[in-house]
């Protein structure tokens, strides 16, 4: 099963489903997304421990962070805007603040997740908003393995996390993952140093793709795939910074708040480097087909090619 | 637990001097909003609520969310009288270092169930906890206060509709009804018509009572534990700044510091000795 898992909400529940056999504290909390989420199967299967609250976010989190006051561990799962945007409050202060175990699972990250819906479900400022406020882990996981993983691990961790999950059309980039360690940035795809390239989420697999062809081109590098980014591993970031002169990050993410900026943060304190930051530029997009948009929004593949090009020949 | 009103009332008394010494000493807080609900309070701690001071987070215990946080300090009062932790922190309230904050921290002081401040947020907690009771299968009740000025909140709302719809029979919230919020009297601000109605519309067990007569608040907190299908609301009627003539009804007090004069002569309204702690 775990084979052909390619929808990145479907693998959140598919973890919970599986640890709420044993753990009678696994709770799971809806606003009217029971059905974008896919969580029919819980919900029928554990329907003391499932609430769908209707279209109110923010008592959806805040019921979360009751739950969890009497040793629960509830999942509240939904849109991430309307998580992170709407209940950002009641997710900062009455879930990080008294260090509730609260999982918020933010769904259609990035553009990408949004597509034709438009801005108002695309989400791309999730990660900043979530990465600023203490005590919160973000997590952005690259495919749906990652995020099943993420939420194992995630049930294994007592206080306050966000999951960022996408829409369902996100690619499979892993076969498998050993040891996965929520903390940990790992090298997922090294042919040398001429750039590092940190990703975050499924649009990592446009990094890969991008190294690919990079390589066919004698230009060899390293694609760092980061899963979580608070907190962020300092020293394995530096190790990376310090090993290639051309530092790229890409995220589905406006370039403000989210990778490229937590990558930036450790630079300044660990490897002062020169960082583009490759994601969305500070702009709202608009409605389009999912590749569409992100080629069209600077984040294709022949984007990353010229970015590293680029770099390169400023280097040289 | 078996009391009698005239003891209630000398304690809700002494929460009231605590109040105004703590706050008078604290140099900073909200006294009118803490003696509007110290009847309230009194009648929780002292008779109603199922609570282990030795252990505040028994998980059988009655919890209390206090929605309105900035009332908090009778509610360290209270907790402090009950032997939550020693009465000797009270002064220290909202002082640097102090486990007594503006607003009420879970974390921090024993006996506070829930981190409150911001309001309108402790309706639809209040509503996850009572909802644990039935998960966890344990048999306990949460009360909730908020004030009139939070039903402005649509988060109230939100969690009226989903408390009634899941018919959560633990769950006993008090409406601190004293007409007033920081920046005047409700009626001048907001629609606050038709409180019962309302209520009672979205599906709740409802009434309405003095907030300041023990045995109206006493039956009205009976008669909502007989109440296993619904969520009970009560719309108590109270008076902002209660006990201390000159603080009654006069909205500067929702937040000001008494002076030394200001606080000898509320002392001596509520019979207290007037020396600092």
């Amino acid at each position: 099963m775990r084979n052909e898992l390619t929808n990145t909400r479907r693998a959140v529940i598919e973890a919970l489903l599986e640890r709420a056999e044993k753990d009678d504290a696994v709770v799971l909390v809806c606003a009217d997304s029971i059905k974008s989420m896919k969580a029919d199967d819980f919900a029928q299967r554990y329907p003391q421990r499932f609430f769908d609250v209707g279209i109110a976010e923010q008592n959806a989190v805040a019921i979360a962070a009751g739950l969890a006051s009497s040793g629960l561990k509830p999942y509240v799962a939904t849109y991430a805007g309307f998580l992170t945007m709407r209940a950002c409050e009641q997710i900062r202060t009455f879930v990080a603040y008294p260090q509730l175990n609260v999982k918020i699972v933010g769904a259609n990250g990035g553009i990408y997740g949004g597509e034709r819906e438009g801005v108002t479900h695309q989400f791309f400022e999730d990660l900043g908003i979530m990465r600023s406020i203490p005590e919160m882990m973000v997590v952005s996981p690259a495919d749906a393995l990652e995020v099943y993983e993420a939420t194992k691990a995630l049930l294994d961790f007592e206080g306050p996390a966000y999951l960022r999950v996408g829409s369902g059309r996100e690619k499979r980039i892993f076969d498998q993952i050993d040891h996965f360690q929520l903390s940990k940035p790992r090298a997922i795809y090294q042919t040398g140093y001429d750039a590092v390239i940190f990703a975050t989420g499924p649009i990592t697999k446009r990094a890969l793709q991008a190294a690919e062809k990079l390589k066919q081109a004698k230009i060899f590098i390293t694609v760092v795939n980061v899963p979580t980014l608070k907190p962020i591993d300092k020293e394995e970031i530096a190790y990376f910074l310090k090993n290639s002169q051309l530092i790229i990050t890409l995220e589905d993410h406006n370039i403000i708040g989210g990778l490229g900026s937590a990558i930036a943060e450790v630079s300044t304190e660990t490897i002062p480097k020169k960082i583009i930051r490759m994601g969305l530029q500070d702009i709202f997009p608009e409605s389009g087909e999912a590749e569409a948009l992100l080629d069209k929004y600077g984040m294709s593949i022949d984007d990353i090619i010229k970015t590293v090009r680029n770099g390169l020949s400023k280097l040289a | 637990m078996d009391v009698s009103n005239d003891f209630l009332a000398q304690k809700a008394n002494d929460l009231r001097k605590d109040v105004i010494s703590m706050v008078y000493q604290a140099g900073d807080g909200h006294p009118g909003p803490a003696l509007s609900i110290a009847d309230i309070i009194a009648t929780l701690y002292f008779k109603e609520m199922n609570i282990k001071p030795d252990q505040p987070r028994w998980p059988e215990r009655d919890r209390l969310v206090l929605s309105k946080g900035h009332a908090c300090p009778v509610v360290y009062a209270a907790l402090a009288e009950k032997g939550f932790f020693a009465k000797e922190l009270l002064p220290s309230l909202r002082k640097l270092n102090s486990s007594l904050e503006g607003h009420p921290n879970m974390k921090k002081t024993p006996g506070i169930d829930m981190t409150t401040g911001s309001l309108g947020n402790g309706l639809s907690i209040a509503l996850g906890i009572a909802l644990s009771g039935s998960i966890l299968q344990k048999d306990f009740y949460v009360y909730a206060i908020i004030g009139d000025g939070e039903l402005g909140e649509g988060l109230i709302w939100e969690g009226a509709m989903a408390a009634a719809h899941y018919h959560v029979g633990n769950l006993i919230v008090f409406i601190d009804h004293n007409g007033y919020q920081s920046g005047g009297k409700l009626k001048d601000i907001s629609g606050i018509n038709g409180l019962i109605a309302k209520w009672e519309s979205f599906g709740w067990h409802c009434q309405e009572i003095n907030g300041h007569h023990f045995q109206e608040i006493t039956e009205a907190i009976q008669r909502a534990k007989n109440e296993r299908e619904q969520p009970s609301i009560i719309i108590a009627n109270t008076i902002k700044g209660k006990g201390v003539p000159f603080m009654e009804n006069d909205n500067s007090w929702h937040k000001r510091t008494p002076t030394r004069e200001e606080f000898e002569q509320a002392m001596a309204c509520l019979g207290g000795e007037q020396n600092e702690k």
